[in-house]
């Protein structure tokens, strides 16, 4: 499947899920530093199909709809994406971060993440 | 004047007499034999809790294929005292959130009351503190009092696992205590007398768990519930509520409650083999010795029950005590009663 | 009754590892669950993208200790199909014969910790243990290591089995199926036993499919779904697989589901060891220099024993560039909230119980 405008991804993900795609398996990213991919792999359980969404976020603007609504699985996702690229989702009535004994300094999956001075071995 | 004086000259002569030689021969003689006397059950006791606690690790290892304790003493026949020893030498430490002096002294009492009830059971025709016309109530009595002491440690101890077990350990008293009574009751019934010796003694035709095979189940049950011992552990649930009561007790008093453990285990299998399977009635051996038998029969039969039960579930105890353990004493009751009535044409 | 807050863990008795749980309870009845989790956080997803292909190997395993055949297998052939390699014909059902053992070691292990659970003291535990240490001794005689195997080599695995492994594992199966059947009288003829599970923790057929729940605890809602027919790999389709089903949603359903699937994996590894080519099953070495990959990215998903793992792969020259686990643990875990409410304090440790987790699994 190809790669889905930011603008298109609501709805593009409300119609899968109409069309019978129930089934939430993972809510992933990848870094490639120019852009941020996030993927949705979507299942119809019934029909044994499989669907990819994808689609790129600019790493300056890293902010997608929650999908909360639709797929209650995406909760924990969503909030380890929060937590390991910063991605904002919006509609969340819970913010936490799923890790939590994370200081909140950095997103660690992202490219750009580096062990801070407090993780340096000491010498 | 005069009828102060006679009055006076009275009472002094009554206490006097209160005080003669022979009324004082009596008490001290009466006391003192009690001392002994309680001096040497608690030292039985002991000496149960050593052995039981060892035929219990024993059992459990063969029934879940380990060897169980090998190191200390022959068999590891005294690990149980290296483990006391242990938990002895240890901190005794109370939480800071704990109301200390009761939660240190409910324990204490727990204990307190087990010895005590210990007294009012015989042992045999001739061992024995005392022949109390009404003991199975007292020692009704006595064991009630523990689920409410046990709620005090629990409540005490300002644990929340602590107090949620408190709340259980009440709703469990509610839930077999009536059954139980139900089934004492048929059994002063059978036995014309709440006495223990009276109520061996009925039995030298027929075991009474033989004449009420329903009153000796519910009793079993219930006294498994009142002994904590799975599937009712609900209180001290190890994988839910940690160690319910138990979870704040510091090493000391951990040691105490695991004599309280084996010594409400004796009591249990005791009141269970006097009420059902005769006592100490038996051929050939001594009568101390057929009742020591049938106690370990009936309390390697609990310890079996442990290897292979899981635990109940509190509502489904509540559930079970209501709606089938107390129609079935009820029943069990009517039916002994019948009996007493017909019971020759039976 | 007002609501209360109990804080389970992170160290208690059965939460199985590092695991807290904030339970909001109204009298005896739970009202939320919030599962606090990452108490064994390692970011495998983070170290996987600074080592090369084959060093990850040992990582993979780690994720779940309980079963690391399958999550090593679910690695390499993540790795194999981004470098475009073949998994040789034998080392198929090699594959297969070690992976249904593992598949039974875990399922055993999670028989004895669920019936700690619910307050057995320890005998269900010990026996299965005993059963599953059997498997593994067969697996040590297969792979040299008795916990991380670090077996799975790219288009095959490191050693062939061994002579008169054929004749031990039928020893074995022959004697953990005897013993099976014991454990299932056993269980289901104490009606305690069956009344901590039957109707505890149901799970609607369509909130199985909402909450987005594998496995086991898939099937056990009556979805018929197994990765191992769906999205068939290897032989297990010309095994003649069929995945358990039950329609119960409760947890008494999850036990009966793994319980059948122990006996389908015995049927299999008997099948494989029948039916097995005579050929070469080792892979390439581990020291994979020079690796150019085939593919841009590469998407694997494997049943494992806790359910459906995933790994989505993006290549890099000798390492990953990106790593995406989807953990089994992780995603049942998360709807232990929605399964758990309205039951009773004591019943969440039977759902904890029949969800079978391993916390390094779900912290990653």
């Amino acid at each position: 499947m190809p790669k889905i405008e930011y603008a298109n991804l609501d709805a593009e993900i409300e119609k899968l899920h109409s069309e019978g795609f129930t089934y939430l398996t993972k809510i992933t990213a990848v870094d490639y530093v120019d852009h941020v991919e996030v993927l949705y792999f979507l299942r119809d359980i019934e029909k044994n199909k499989e669907i990819v969404v994808r689609s790129d976020l600019a790493p300056n603007y890293l902010r997608l709809k929650s999908i909360m609504h639709l797929y209650p699985a995406a909760d924990w996702y969503e909030r380890e994406l929060s937590e390991m690229f910063g991605i904002d989702f919006i509609g969340r009535k819970t913010k936490r971060l799923l890790l939590e004994k994370w200081d909140g300094k950095g997103n660690p999956l992202r490219k750009s993440f580096t062990w801070g001075s407090k993780y340096e071995v000491q010498e | 004047m005069l009828t102060n004086e006679l009055a006076y000259s009275k009472a002094v002569a009554y206490i006097m007499s209160l005080l003669s030689w022979d009324k004082l021969n009596f008490i001290y003689n009466f006391v003192l034999a009690n001392i002994v006397y309680g001096v040497i059950v608690i030292i039985g006791v002991m000496l149960f809790v050593v052995i039981f606690g060892w035929v219990e690790r024993k059992v459990m290892a063969k029934a879940q294929f380990r060897h169980g304790p090998t190191k200390v003493g022959p068999y590891g026949f005294f690990q149980n005292i290296a483990d006391a020893l242990k938990l002895l030498s240890k901190e005794n430490f109370i939480p800071e959130s704990a109301d200390k002096y009761l939660f240190v002294s409910s324990i204490v009492f727990i204990l307190a009351i087990l010895l005590f009830s210990m007294l009012i059971v015989p042992f045999s025709g001739g061992i024995y503190a005392v022949d109390l016309s009404v003991a199975l109530l007292a020692i009704f009595v006595l064991l009630s009092v523990l689920p409410i002491l046990i709620f005090v440690a629990g409540w005490s101890s300002g644990n929340k696992f602590g107090s949620i077990s408190a709340q259980r350990s009440i709703i469990m008293m509610v839930s077999y205590e009536m059954p139980m009574l139900m089934v004492i009751a048929a059994v002063a019934l059978a036995a014309h007398s709440f006495s223990f010796f009276s109520i061996v003694g009925a039995q030298s035709n027929m075991y009474f768990a033989v004449l009420m095979p329903i009153g000796f189940v519910v009793f079993f049950i219930a006294m498994l519930a009142e002994l904590e011992r799975p599937p009712f552990d609900i209180r001290e649930a190890d994988s839910e509520l940690i160690s319910g009561w138990l979870t704040d007790v510091g090493a000391p008093f951990y040691a105490s409650v695991l004599i309280v453990d084996y010594a409400r285990m004796l009591l249990g299998s005791l009141l269970i083999v006097l009420l059902f399977f005769g006592g100490w009635q038996g051929p050939f051996l001594p009568k101390v010795a057929w009742l020591l038998i049938k106690v370990f029969i009936v309390a390697i039969f609990i310890i079996v029950l442990r290897a292979t039960y899981v635990r109940m579930r509190l509502d489904r105890l509540l559930r079970f005590g209501w709606l089938w353990l107390l129609p079935l004493s009820i029943i069990n009751l009517i039916w002994v009663y019948f009996f007493m009535v017909w019971g020759v044409i039976l | 009754m007002s609501e209360t807050k109990i804080n389970i863990g992170p160290i208690h008795p059965s939460t199985h590892g590092v695991l807290r749980l904030v339970v909001t309870v109204d009298g005896d009845t739970i009202k939320e669950v919030e599962p606090h989790i990452g108490f064994l956080h390692r970011g495998v997803e983070k170290l996987a993208e600074s080592r090369m292909y084959m060093q990850n190997i040992v990582y993979m395993e780690k994720l779940d200790y309980a079963a690391p055949m399958a999550h090593q297998e679910l690695y390499v052939s993540t790795v194999e199909k981004l470098l475009g390699i073949e998994v040789k014909e034998r080392a198929e059902y090699v594959r297969v014969v070690l992976l249904e053992l593992q598949r039974i070691a875990s399922h055993l292990l999670w028989l004895g910790t669920m019936c700690n659970d619910i307050g057995q003291m320890f005998s269900m535990f010990m026996w299965t243990m005993r059963d599953r240490d059997m498997i593994l001794r067969l697996l040590q005689e297969a792979t040299g290591q008795r916990m991380f195997y670090v077996n799975m080599r790219l288009g095959g695995v490191n050693r062939d089995l061994p002579a008169g492994f054929e004749d031990d594992t039928y020893k074995v199966l022959d004697s953990i199926e005897h013993s099976l059947g014991e454990y299932k009288d056993f269980l289901e003829s104490n009606p305690v036993f069956m009344e901590r599970l039957k109707n505890v923790g149901v799970l609607s057929r369509e909130n199985a499919i909402r909450l987005g729940v594998t496995g086991p605890v898939l099937r056990g809602s009556g979805i018929d779904y197994d990765v191992r027919r769906n999205s068939s790999y290897y032989k297990y389709t010309k095994l003649g697989f069929r995945p358990a089903v039950e329609t119960g949603g409760d947890s008494f359903a999850r036990y009966k589901v793994r319980m059948k699937e122990m006996q389908e994996s015995i049927s299999l590894v008997r099948k494989a060891l029948e039916e097995m080519p005579k050929g070469d099953a080792l892979g390439l070495p581990i020291k994979l220099i020079g690796a150019v990959p085939k593919e841009k990215e590469a998407i694997v998903k494997r049943e494992l024993p806790r359910g459906e793992g995933m790994m989505y792969m993006v290549a890099d020259k000798q390492r990953p560039y990106r790593l995406a686990i989807r953990a089994p643990a992780f995603i049942n875990l998360a709807a232990l909230d929605h399964i758990s409410r309205g039951q009773r304090l004591a019943d969440l440790f039977a759902i904890l119980g029949s969800l079978d987790l391993v916390m390094a699994d779900v912290d990653k």
